[in-house]
């Protein structure tokens, strides 16, 4: 790949996220660096699958009209990923500065679009605030797609339900009950009489692992 | 404990389960018969008499009930005899706080592994609460009842470490990382069937620790990148295994984050981490009565306000 100027915009857990510009376009590069903590045998697996599988399903929701960033190309051996770069603000921030019903507004949509997800049996893997960017125009984009999964069962819808609920918990305390309520709105809006199955699933799992 | 911090006398005793793991009744039982005596011990041993007491504090929960049970009956009968305060503690929360007390941290990302318990917590909003956990078995549980499929004695920890360290060739397990979460019993099927294909035990416990210790570094680190905190503190049982202590030290510096093994004494279930949360959290002003004192063995850590912390 031909880059020629680059910006680091975020360091997560698994990967950097580089603002490039790249044929007088600005995009974003998803770079997954070798953990040398990690044995490399695994590394090496987990780097590749990851990168192979975000790029068909940020392609894949695409189609079924879940806004995610355009891939550009894509390098498994060097585990790069060159993406449309979605000028906005992440979901999470956008919660602490947002009017309240705003944010009913955003949760709806982001129920919505997983509920999208789930009725053609994909799941996202990661559905935190943090993979939500909403653009300029309110329009909201998902990212991270390194976990999600194809051919889903509801136990894995429930798992999917079950991160979100903790996600708000953990990271948007004051507000995880509206912010719940709304967003499960949207999920049966879109996903009706399947929705029920689903949600009391994620309430089996979220007992599941505690101490008992 | 004392109410500067500084631990007196920390003495605890073990149930080794028999064939088939605890039993609740078997349990409450080792505790109500062996309690009596370690308290005296641990007076004796701290040089300290009935009359030094200023505070009772037991654990509430989460945990067995038959268990919570026996001891909070005496914890009770001790604070009613010689008329001082009672305090309920979190069983989790008091992991945390006792490594705080260790290793001088503030706010940590802790990984709190033991044999019932696999979490990532952390303080937010004015409570400790569960970023990512198990959402099958706990990783101490793991490696005992491997351990125990070929033949090792309880607890397989230690055991399994000392194996590993001669394994060579890497057998690829099921690695299930969901968000912060993340599942064992997948990874666990597997490692039994590589045993009955007659693969090396050396090289299946390898094998299981890079990939049971690998899915724990990722929540873990997708906990730190999402929280943004700089301190990382591992604690419960398992905490002892120096393979998983490296990889997390690894997780550590890619993030700028500082790290703590809380040590041994204090890391595995014992009674000064009950003492020291309890202090901490009368002095904040709790206190139990007596009539309200009933145990909660499924008291979620998110569940409790951390008064002592507010300044956070
Ligand atoms: N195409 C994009 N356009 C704009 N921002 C993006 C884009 N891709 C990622 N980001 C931002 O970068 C952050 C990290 O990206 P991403 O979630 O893909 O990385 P990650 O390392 O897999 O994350 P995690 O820490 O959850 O594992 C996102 O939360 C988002 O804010
Ligand atoms: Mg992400």
């Amino acid at each position: 790949m031909q880059i020629l100027k680059k910006q680091l915009l975020t360091l997560g857990a698994e990967s950097a996220i580089y603002i490039v510009e790249y044929w007088g376009m600005t995009l974003a590069l998803k770079w997954r660096p070798r953990k040398p903590y990690i044995h490399n045998e695994i590394d090496k697996l987990l780097r590749t699958s990851r990168t192979s599988r975000e790029c068909k399903m940020l392609t894949f929701v695409r189609t079924l009209g879940v806004p995610t960033p355009a891939v550009h190309s894509v390098d498994i051996r060097n585990h790069l990923i060159l993406m449309d770069f979605i000028e906005g603000q992440q979901f999470k921030q956008l919660v602490n500065t947002s009017s309240k019903k705003r944010i009913t507004t955003l949760c709806h949509e982001f129920g919505k679009l997983l509920g999208i997800m789930h009725m053609s049996d994909i799941v996202h893997g990661d559905p935190t605030t943090s993979n939500a960017v909403v653009d300029m125009q309110s329009k909201m984009w998902l990212v991270d797609f390194g976990l999600a999964e194809k051919n889903a069962t509801i136990e894995m819808k429930g798992v999917d339900m079950h991160l979100l609920r903790r996600a708000y918990e953990t990271t948007h305390w004051a507000l995880q009950e509206t912010m719940l309520e709304s967003t499960m709105e949207g999920y049966v809006e879109i996903s009706g009489d399947d929705a029920e199955a689903v949600l009391s699933r994620a309430d089996e799992i979220r007992e599941r692992g505690r101490y008992h | 404990m004392s109410s500067e911090g500084k631990v007196l006398s920390n003495i605890w005793h073990m149930l080794s389960p028999v064939e088939g793991g605890i039993h609740p009744r078997e349990a409450s039982r080792h505790h109500s018969d062996i309690g009596p005596g370690i308290i005296k011990r641990s007076l004796e041993d701290a040089g300290v008499s009935h009359s030094d007491i200023q505070l009772v504090a037991f654990s509430r929960g989460p945990g067995l009930g038959p268990c919570l049970r026996t001891t909070a009956t005496m914890a009770r009968t001790l604070a009613q005899k010689l008329a001082v305060p009672l305090v309920g503690v979190n069983h989790c929360v008091a992991h945390i706080e006792i490594g705080c007390l260790e290793s001088r941290f503030e706010d940590p990302v802790t990984v709190y592994v033991s044999g019932g318990n696999t979490q990532i917590i952390a303080f937010a909003g004015g409570r400790f609460r569960t970023f990512g956990e198990t959402l099958d078995m706990a990783l101490g549980n793991i490696l005992d009842v491997f351990g125990r499929t070929i033949g090792m004695s309880f607890p397989a920890g230690p055991s399994i470490e000392h194996a590993a360290a001669d394994g060579v060739e890497y057998h690829q397990l099921p690695y299930s990382v969901k968000g912060m979460d993340l599942s064992y019993s997948g990874m666990l099927t597997a490692a039994k069937k590589l045993h009955l294909e007659g693969v090396p035990v050396a090289d299946i416990c390898f094998s299981i620790q890079e990939t049971a210790f690998g899915m724990l570094a990722e929540v873990a680190e997708r906990a730190v990148a999402h929280t943004k905190k700089n301190e990382i503190l591992l604690t419960g049982g398992v905490a002892r295994n120096n393979r998983l202590t490296e990889i997390l030290e690894g997780v550590a510096e890619r993030h700028g984050a500082s790290f703590h093994r809380v040590s041994p004494p204090l890391a595995g279930d014992q009674g000064a981490m009950i003492a020291w949360t309890g202090i901490l959290q009368h002095q904040a002003g709790d206190e139990l009565p007596i009539s309200d004192s009933h145990v909660m063995p499924k008291w979620r850590t998110d569940e409790q306000d951390i008064l002592w912390r507010c300044r956070f």
